[in-house]
């Protein structure tokens, strides 16, 4: 499934350097990207999940899988295989590791979100993986760990919510073993004729009224709609974790390109 | 009896964090509930069992 690497299109235009003033499509002022999204998460903490079902029509059930699949975590953990989930505060991701690797590895969520670590850290007590998941606050761009603490990172539809993506990535290295995994899902540049154009009159018009009905305010989805499409298309997005060092970066499609997983190595 | 939203800290987490700001190792103050930054001079709270390692939460300690 991977793609062709294809040419630039004018939807996702905005340079990445842009990126930290850019909060949907109203431009702010640099240094408020956070509070604004962060006050978007804090809304729409415990229902994050069900929305992600209407917004994706369940489909981020299957990428999310299909990211765990392509990470394969060991079966057994002899070696002390451990994860770090960056924005997986609702412990989505980290649940799905762990009980890939017969609940034998070591997850660490962090998020920058407190409601959202809340809501994932009651879950994965109820899940009875309290053991293998741990939750921590922390900033993508200033993470918490030391050098070369993780044999795989991930980021699951949270990388385009970050005001400084390029210090994002180099921070992932950094935490990241000699032999380490970077996989980021992200929702991503539509590459099917009319299909763009059905998922541009679903976000834009769907998703914000769904928002409303689910979550009682419909703009912090406006947001989210928005920030999607803000984010680059997948070939610039695997320049810029080129640029943060990676190797053999690649990427493949999901459903049309509405999402993107994209992968690197730490050698 | 501690509250049941006073929940422990695990202990794997507070050996792995390091200080965000100048990634050194921490101390924690298990009285405090607090993950000390000699180096950046901040104390990072532990809320509900969660370090939250963000310096614009931090208490920021006197020399």
């Amino acid at each position: 499934m991977t793609q062709q690497p294809q040419g630039q299109k004018g939807k996702t235009g905005r340079a990445p350097e842009e990126m930290p003033t850019s909060f949907g499509f109203t431009r702010v002022a640099e240094g408020s990207k956070q509070a604004l999204v962060d006050d978007v998460f804090h809304k729409v903490a415990e229902r994050y999940d069900l929305m992600n079902d209407l917004m994706s029509g369940g489909f981020h059930r299957v990428w999310k899988d299909a990211m765990v699949s392509f990470l394969a975590p060991p079966k057994s953990n002899a070696s002390g295989w451990r994860l770090l989930d960056v924005a997986g505060g609702t412990g989505d991701i980290a649940t799905r590791v762990v009980r890939r690797s017969g609940e034998t590895v070591e997850a660490v969520v962090c998020d920058i979100n407190e409601s959202m670590l809340g809501v994932g850290r009651d879950r994965a007590e109820k899940a009875g993986l309290a053991d293998h998941i741990t939750f921590t606050q922390g900033n993508a761009e200033d993470l918490p760990f030391p050098d070369a603490s993780f044999d795989a990172y991930t980021i699951a539809f949270g990388i385009r919510n970050v005001p400084d993506i390029p210090k994002a990535l180099r921070e992932a290295r950094r935490v990241l073993k000699r032999g380490g995994r970077f996989l980021c899902l992200e929702f991503s540049e539509v590459d099917v004729p009319l299909l763009d154009k059905v998922y541009d009159t679903f976000s834009f018009q769907a998703i914000p009224t769904m928002g409303r009905m689910v979550t009682g305010d419909g703009d912090p989805y406006k947001y989210l709609v928005e920030s999607i499409r803000n984010f680059p298309s997948q070939e610039r997005f695997a320049e810029m974790i080129r640029q943060a060092g990676f190797e053999r970066v690649t990427y493949r499609n999901y459903s049309g390109g509405i999402s993107a997983l994209h992968s690197g190595w730490k050698y | 009896m501690s509250e049941p939203s006073e929940r422990p800290v695990d202990r794997k987490l507070l050996e792995l964090l390091v200080c965000p700001v100048t990634k050194a190792t921490l101390e924690y103050d298990a009285a405090k509930q607090e993950l000390i930054s000699r180096s950046a001079k901040l104390a990072y709270p532990i809320r509900n069992g969660i370090p939250i390692m963000l310096p614009d939460e931090a208490r920021a300690l006197e020399d």
